[in-house]
């Protein structure tokens, strides 16, 4: 009985998700900062979408490189993960995907003493962003003040 | 390494806690132990040839 009445109220909670919220969460992958934006929630839009805007560019101009699908002698599954990492950063990794800048891998670029660093600040923008995106979600779903 | 503690506990700080106080002491913290944990293993990987 008891198992019953927590599985309804799982479904409960569930359905109370209203549909902004989604699309709260879409808008804050796809632009960081956008999602608590959207929500009048400034101050947090301010630092937490700007630390991942921050990270990324800082990690661009850091020599680091973005990850895709097109891989030069290693194996492509091996670029998934980083990729899903990248991906976080929405519309940032798309552009970039689409004028074609950052996903250069080049010995030149990989001698820098930065590269590796920007490296990592790129794979960290895509995931603090995903974080942010978990934020926007909730706050918009009621589940946070 | 600096940088990517202080952007990593900005967006920690501001998930986590209740309380502007809190989320500045929890954001402080985890600053502070990004640094400590990151020095302490580049000095450990330092001598590991």
């Amino acid at each position: 009985m008891e198992e019953l009445i927590l599985v309804k109220v799982e479904h409960m909670q569930a359905d109370d998700v209203p549909g902004g919220a989604w699309l709260t969460g879409l808008a804050a992958w796809f632009l960081p900062g956008l999602g608590h934006v959207l929500q009048k929630r400034w101050y947090r839009a301010i630092l937490m979408g700007g630390a991942v805007w921050v990270c990324f560019f800082v990690g661009l101009g850091m020599g680091g490189h973005l990850f895709d699908l097109s891989s030069e002698g290693s194996w492509v599954i091996l670029q998934i993960p980083p990729m899903i990492a990248n991906l976080g950063t929405g519309a940032l990794y798309l552009v970039s995907w689409l004028i074609g800048h950052g996903f250069a891998d080049d010995p030149v670029q990989a001698a820098r003493a930065t590269y590796e660093y920007g490296n990592n600040l790129l794979l960290i923008s895509g995931l603090l962003n995903y974080l942010n995106m978990l934020d926007a979600f909730d706050i918009a779903a009621g589940r946070k003040p | 390494m600096a940088l990517f503690a202080g952007l990593a506990s900005i967006i920690f700080g501001a998930m986590a806690k209740d309380t502007t106080r809190e989320r500045w002491i929890y954001g402080l913290k985890v600053f502070a132990e990004f640094m400590v944990i990151g020095l302490v293993l580049s000095w450990i990987l330092y001598f590991i040839p």
